[in-house]
């Protein structure tokens, strides 16, 4: 049996790639020689001119389709391994009859347009700078013309099945019709146009009852291939997704497809996985009696707001009771561009059943070590989820700040203001802040937490003096502080070090900032905490200044270790040395260079740092292990310390060092050595 | 076989190049598990061009956002470029590469030109809007039976019947 690119999910792979590219190849050799690199051949066929696309294209559909359908019906490939695309009737009606206009006004189509630019046709290159410029109309266009995208879906559908028919009787039909054609054809150009070489040539008849001979044959044969279950529910669109059959859902778990099981869930909620997002998309009644702990509730009608923030960041898992709603859902949301969501296998029943039933009311026996598994299941997620009040589960079911220090949402935040022990702090410009503000939120201005110390400018000040600033805001040691950048999230950050120097690790960073805030109308107000009362905050006793702060003679001594990566986050221009605005341009020797500006994204008014997926991809590309040492650094601290905060406290690297005095001292330092260019 | 009228500049049989064609296409479904396709590699290389101008306004794009930020990594990406090298490979064999704008000996240039840029922006909307073109709908969806596919067949040429009186003054000789 043939296993193809797409059943083995590598259409998209290197040998895929070469695979299409000789298809593609023997393609457009063979429309060449069949004169499709002429536009006003092909657009003979509108004139009744010259029907030579009429028949190359039925005669090639037809030879393709009494091939695949041999091919299936003998077993000789199975349906799974095909890309069947799904039918939506309104978008097809639609844009065949568009794509029949533009073809007649330009006489080319996107394969022939190929055939055409080949041939050195310049009406061609014109058609397919326009074909282009379609597309990306198509695509800034896609949110109104989304409802007829979508409009009559009938996921994949067959035309024999739709006419109650057998695939081969409905193939005899069409290869009976394509004859039909050719003769029309050859009739229409021999009348017309004193051409049809082929009109009642031996040639064609032969050609037809062979086709016919062949197509009849067919009938013979077992038409009752298996299909893929569930054929009717709307594809995902995309040739790399299959559909699974059971051997290849056990692959597909292993590769993480779109399910996941039960007892994967379980042990990733108990491991407190930070990038994992279980929702119940049950009514809220249901949840209140029972939900997975650590999942949130969401309706399907509110699943997209509710999700938007993780799109493609994190894990999402959905679940019902049983599949089809998540599965709707999902498929729902991929085509919305979600690549990160799965389905929990079997839904709540199959979890409880799985994962949560007592090893005594179970009929077959459980292996002892499973049973400890059980046992520590039902401890996480029946006994506390059954005696938990409400109200605190709400609060714990958003996504719990768990991996401090890390990144809050503005949702958690909302629900938690207020909340002893919570602490705002907002690090944006006193303009600003005195504008409008998070109600309850400090101000604190960044520039305060640093200094001039062994006369190097902007270093962070030592603890004690943070510690004292910490008690003038009426912070202790016990609280969790959120910090809230407007548009540089390195202002949050660089507060997020000095309390990190402070050994205070239990603060966050809101996600998207003030203008997050701001652009989902949360609340605001511009009144000032008066009668702030301060606080004891005694500076830490360990490590000075702390663990992590690296200086000029510690970096020179790590560059000379092998392995040790060295992160310049600076703009190129000062990385190559274009500009300067310190005592020497340049950079520090084997430092790689990684602009902090390319970690956010500035999109619906506010910026954010890009979802986490794509950047652990792209550090993953610059530094070799989790383990590896990196000394992180910029011209005074500030742009580093949001690197820093990503790779240590989001991406999870565990030898993260921060070279706060920067470029600043090491250009001024002239016994350090320095590169230039890129 | 009777000698090639004047249509027939040294083009092969068209029945003979559609069991070609056809046995291609099979091989396509049988090696890469998808049939041929063009559109989907015209539209990729839309996405690349509008991610050089904004990355940013790419990534959060519905429609060409789920392609990721390397929207040409992709397997019809490939056979677009196959599908020209061939046809640049048989053309050049055949003494058919000839640099032209190709219209009605009567019609004017800007005329043709004009159609041409028209058509190709309806074509390349119409293709993304029906998930194909004539290759990856018509042909292939229509070797496969789906009704969709069949159905823009047919739509493709009532579209293209309705439309060929009102420009067909570029062909005029």
């Amino acid at each position: 049996m043939i296993e193809t690119f797409f059943g083995l999910g590598t259409l998209n792979s290197p040998q895929g790639y070469f695979a299409a590219l000789i298809i593609g190849f023997c393609f457009g050799f063979i429309l060449e020689r069949a004169g499709f690199g002429s536009s006003r051949r092909l657009a003979g066929i509108f004139y009744l001119r010259d029907m030579a696309v009429l028949k190359v294209m039925f005669t090639a559909l037809v030879t393709a389709m009494l091939g695949l359908s041999t091919s299936l019906s003998l077993g000789w490939i199975r349906p799974e391994q095909l890309y069947f695309m799904p039918t939506v009737y309104g978008a097809h009606l639609i844009g065949g009859l568009l794509f029949g206009i533009g073809f007649v006004l330009s006489g080319w189509c996107p394969g022939t347009g190929a055939v055409g630019l080949a041939s050195g046709r310049l009406d061609a290159l014109i058609f397919l700078l326009g074909a282009v410029a379609g597309s990306v109309f198509f695509n800034e266009l896609f949110a109104a013309v989304k409802p007829l995208y979508n409009w009559g879906q009938a996921g994949v559908s067959f035309a024999y099945e739709v006419l109650g028919i057998s695939r081969m009787a409905f193939g005899f039909l069409l290869t009976a019709l394509a004859v039909g054609c050719f003769w029309g054809s050859e009739y229409v150009e021999a009348t017309r146009n004193r051409g049809g070489t082929y009109f009642r040539s031996p040639f064609l008849k032969a050609f037809s009852l062979g086709l016919l001979i062949f197509s009849a044959g067919l009938l013979l044969l077992p038409s009752s291939q298996q299909f893929p279950a569930g054929s009717g529910l709307p594809e995902t669109g995309r040739p790399s997704y299959p559909k699974h059959s059971d051997q290849q859902l056990l692959q597909a778990i292993e590769g993480a497809a779109d399910h996941i099981e039960p007892i994967e869930l379980a042990d990733r909620i108990l491991r407190r996985e930070p990038q994992l997002l279980v929702v119940d998309v049950r009514t809220p009644g249901e949840f209140a009696q029972f939900h997975i702990r650590g999942s949130i509730n969401a309706t399907l009608s509110e699943l997209v707001e509710v999700l938007q923030p993780y799109r493609n960041a994190g894990t999402i898992v959905l679940y019902s009771n049983g599949m089809t709603h998540p599965a709707q859902a999902r498929d729902a949301l991929y085509r919305m561009g979600y690549q990160n969501v799965y389905i929990l296998t079997d839904g709540l029943k199959g979890f409880i059943e799985t994962c949560l039933k007592p090893v005594s009311l179970r009929s077959e026996p459980v292996p002892q070590e499973f049973a400890a598994r059980i046992a520590a299941w039902r401890n996480y997620f029946v006994t506390r989820a059954t005696t938990a009040p409400a109200p605190e589960r709400m609060v714990e079911s958003v996504k719990v700040p768990g991996q401090l220090p890390g990144l809050v949402d503005t949702a958690w935040l909302q629900s938690n203001l207020g909340e002893t022990g919570l602490k705002i702090i907002d690090v944006r410009s006193q303009p600003e802040y005195n504008t409008a503000h998070i109600p309850g939120s400090l101000f604190l201005a960044t520039d305060s937490l640093r200094g001039v110390i062994d006369g190097i400018p902007s270093r962070i000040l030592p603890e004690k003096m943070l510690a004292w600033h910490m008690e003038q805001m009426g912070i202790t040691p016990s609280d969790l502080v959120v910090l809230i950048a407007g548009d540089a999230i390195r202002d949050a950050t660089l507060a997020g070090v000095a309390l990190e120097r402070l050994g205070h690790s239990n603060y966050a960073v809101l996600d998207g900032g003030f203008g997050k805030w701001l652009v989902e109308k949360r609340p605001v107000d511009n009144a000032l905490p008066i009668n702030l009362s301060k606080s004891h905050y005694p500076p830490p006793t360990g490590q000075r200044p702390d663990s992590f702060t690296v200086t000029a003679p510690q970096v020179l001594k790590l560059m000379q270790q092998p392995g040790t990566v060295i992160l310049d986050v600076r703009p190129k221009d000062y990385f190559t040395g274009e500009k300067s605005d310190e005592a020497r341009a340049g950079h520090i020797p084997g430092a790689v260079n990684r602009p902090y500006t390319e970690d956010v994204l500035t999109t619906d008014g506010y910026t954010r740092l890009r979802p986490l997926t794509e950047l652990a991809t792209e550090y993953a590309a610059l530094i070799p292990s989790k383990d590896t040492t990196i000394v992180v650094h910029c011209r005074t601290g500030h742009q580093a310390s949001q690197t820093f905060f990503l790779l240590r406290h989001l991406l999870g690297y565990r030898n993260v060092s921060y070279y706060d005095a920067g470029w600043t001292e090491w250009a001024a330092r002239l016994e350090l050595p320095v590169s230039n260019g890129s | 076989m009777k000698p090639t009228n004047s249509n027939d500049k040294g083009y092969w049989n068209p029945y003979l190049a559609g069991v070609a064609l056809g046995l291609t296409l099979l091989a396509s479904f049988l090696m890469l598990g998808a049939g041929l396709g063009a559109s989907g590699g015209i539209a990729r290389v839309g996405a690349f061009v509008e991610g050089l101008f904004s990355r940013d306004h790419l990534l959060h794009s519905e429609y060409f956002g789920q392609w990721g930020k390397d929207p040409l990594s992709y397997y019809l990406v490939f056979m677009f470029l196959g599908t020209f090298l061939g046809a640049l490979v048989s053309a050049v064999l055949s003494s058919r590469l000839q640099f032209k704008l190709e219209r009605g000996s009567a019609a004017s240039p800007a005329l043709r030109s004009v159609l041409a840029l028209l058509g190709g922006v309806i074509v390349g909307f119409a293709s993304r809007l029906a998930r194909g073109c004539t290759s990856g709908q018509a042909l292939t969806g229509g070797a496969m039976l789906l009704s969709g596919s069949l159905l823009f067949l047919v739509c493709t040429f009532i579209g293209g019947y309705a439309a060929a009186y009102f420009v067909r003054s570029q062909w005029n000789d």
